[in-house]
């Protein structure tokens, strides 16, 4: 291959991943877009580049609707589901990595059957056990309910992690008088941050994106941002609308910046488990 | 590790999954075969009205001693089933079919009670579309993600990070979000449309059934292609750099590097991909509730979900539930009998 073709192949390499870059990203900077402007800016006809800018969708949602409740209540439904979700699945994960008889396997292809089954389907049930106990519409319930969901993700992911942990460490450690506990909590939680990290990541934007349990476990004041969003879905009035536009935006300004801070661990959580079979 | 710190380090996380995974799965077979109804009866109230006292007969809620309206649960057999599946002869679903507690049998109005044996009929085209959505995406994801993950494993290394950035962004943002933007983009005046009326093509996206499940599909390809890429990318990277440069020796092009020694290489990985995808794409739900609204198109979830939330029917909605799992199980048995037999084989 001459080097003048070479370069050619680059630039067309480049130009087709820019294409894909413009279409993935178009959506998004689409919407940021116009959540900038007055609704007749932002759907005109034709469509105008340029158009005033105006903060008002978002003082509108934020102050008079307050969207902060919302956001307040998906920073604790999440906070909750990645605490409680890390501590169990760490503990599980742990077990899993070192226990080498059969039940470990099975339980290992039961929790793949779990991750397979469609939420819905658990819906009914959550609607009948939990009217019946009183605890629907309750921050904890629907904690819960995300770890128990996210367990079988949580406890294959955090696995992966920590079979790559040398078992001599735990055995050494308790040589010197450690029990498993404190081999687990002293020893090996403090190698396993990365993967902690990483795991903790996901199960942050399983909860944080969570639509379908969120909007049907809990109402009114309790709304998460995505399931307070859906009001827009149907929104016909025009400032009904600019708000959800608004909204959308909210809710993804903070996944951006995390994809931004920790885009390392995010592909090495895709991966995981995917390369090393 | 000795059984009993593995059953002691486990039990929480096993505890949760059989109590909010395992309990409710049971249940909703339990639920899907049973109605419960309000048990009304008739009751005689004599009405003063300024023209004089009438009697008016109506259906009350019989109250038990706490207070709370009394309801009689049986046994209904496979009646929901076939009202979900459009099988129901008239009478015996009818009749299973009356509806539990918060619809108060004798309110619903008509046109109500119509809509509900409309959409009763719909599970096999939930059903259908749902499978149409799966494998219409599965093959686009992977060859876009393969070529993508080909192209950036080609670009020099200081561009990688942000290709790959911008890369991540639709596969990490909230499905909802994602959904209502590309409605946004695709609505009357939007971005879209536009650009289309200038070629001379105008027509209404969200309009017709055809047009809403093409931008269903649409947007799945977007949402999952980065999941593809990232891992193919990532296997890109392992394969080993000895065969690739035997190969060139042996005068292999390119293209017959890439079909011989790179995709052989990355087998495992498609099929991983693969199986995941089938996974959520059987799922699929946010995409359906923003840009058909239920109306022309639903999944199986967006099936169970409405029949909850509309309704309020959780029996009728378990029957929905039960055969939604039947066809995961059914989807996915072949590929996990296929890789159980490999396991034991290698």
């Amino acid at each position: 291959m001459t080097r003048r073709t070479r370069r050619g192949g680059v630039f067309l390499l480049h130009l087709a991943l820019l294409a894909w870059t413009l279409l993935a990203c178009l959506p998004i900077v689409w919407t940021a877009l116009i959540s900038l402007r007055q609704y007749v800016d932002a759907f005109s006809v034709p469509i105008r580049w340029f158009a005033p800018l105006t903060l008002e969708n978002y003082s509108r949602l934020w102050i008079e609707q307050g969207f902060h409740r919302n956001f307040l209540n998906t920073a604790i439904v999440t906070f909750g589901t990645v605490t409680i979700s890390l501590t169990v699945g760490c503990l599980a994960g742990y077990a899993l990595s070192r226990y080498r008889g059969l039940l470990g396997f099975w339980l290992l292809i039961i929790a793949l059957v779990f991750r397979s089954l469609p939420h819905s389907t658990l819906l009914p049930s959550f609607y009948v056990m939990f009217d019946a106990l009183g605890i629907r519409n309750e921050y904890l319930t629907l904690i819960i309910v995300l770890v128990a969901i996210n367990q079988p993700f949580t406890i294959w992911m955090l696995r992966s992690f920590f079979v790559n942990i040398p078992q001599e460490l735990d055995e050494a450690a308790m040589v010197d008088g450690c029990t498993r506990f404190q081999a687990f909590r002293r020893v090996i939680i403090p190698v396993m941050w990365p993967g902690v990290i990483t795991t903790g990541l996901f199960s942050f934007l399983l909860a944080y994106n969570d639509f379908l349990l969120s909007s049907s476990l809990v109402n009114a004041d309790k709304l998460t941002m995505p399931a307070a969003i859906a009001n827009a879905i149907n929104a016909e009035s025009e400032a009904f609308l600019m708000q959800g536009v608004a909204g959308a935006v909210s809710i993804t300004i903070p996944l951006i910046i995390l994809v931004l801070i920790f885009q390392k661990q995010i592909v090495s959580g895709l991966t995981q488990g995917a390369v090393k079979g | 590790m000795k059984i009993a710190s593995f059953a002691r380090f486990v039990a929480p996380s096993a505890a949760l999954m059989l109590l909010l995974m395992a309990l409710p799965l049971a249940m909703t077979f339990y639920l899907s075969v049973r109605n419960c109804a309000l048990q009304m009866e008739m009751v005689t109230v004599s009405e003063s009205t300024p023209f004089g006292t009438r009697e008016v007969t109506t259906q009350r809620a019989v109250l038990g001693p706490d207070g709370r309206a009394l309801t009689t649960c049986r046994f209904v057999g496979l009646d929901y089933f076939r009202t979900v599946l459009g099988l129901g002869s008239g009478a015996s679903a009818a009749s299973a079919a009356a509806p539990p507690e918060a619809s108060g049998a004798g309110a619903v109005p008509d046109n109500a009670a119509q809509a509900r044996q409309q959409r009763s009929t719909e599970f096999i085209g939930a059903l259908r579309f749902t499978l149409l959505y799966t494998f219409a995406t599965t093959p686009f994801v992977l060859l876009i993600g393969f070529v993508l993950a080909l192209a950036v494993h080609h670009v020099s290394r200081r561009w990688q990070g942000p290709y790959i950035s911008a890369t991540l962004l639709p596969f990490i943002i909230t499905p909802v979000v994602g959904a209502l933007a590309i409605k946004w983009l695709f609505r009357d005046n939007g971005f879209v449309p536009y650009l289309l009326s200038q070629f001379g093509i105008s027509m209404f996206w969200m309009a017709q059934a055809w047009s809403a499940q093409l931008l269903i599909i649409l947007y799945g390809i977007w949402h999952v292609v980065p999941f593809a890429f990232i891992v193919l990318y990532a296997g890109l990277q392992s394969v080993p750099q000895d065969s690739l440069e035997a190969a060139r020796i042996d005068g292999a092009s390119a293209w017959q590097r890439l079909i011989y020694v790179t995709i052989p290489h990355l087998a495992p990985l498609f099929v991983f991909v693969t199986l995941i995808h089938l996974m959520d794409a059987y799922r699929v739900f946010e995409p359906v509730v923003v840009l058909t609204q239920g109306a022309f198109t639903t999944s199986v979830q967006v099936l169970t979900y409405y029949t909850l939330l509309d309704e309020q029917n959780p029996y009728k909605a378990s029957a929905a539930a039960v055969l939604t799992t039947a066809g995961i199980a059914v989807l996915l048995l072949p590929l996990l009998i296929k890789t159980w037999k490999e396991h034991r084989r290698g």
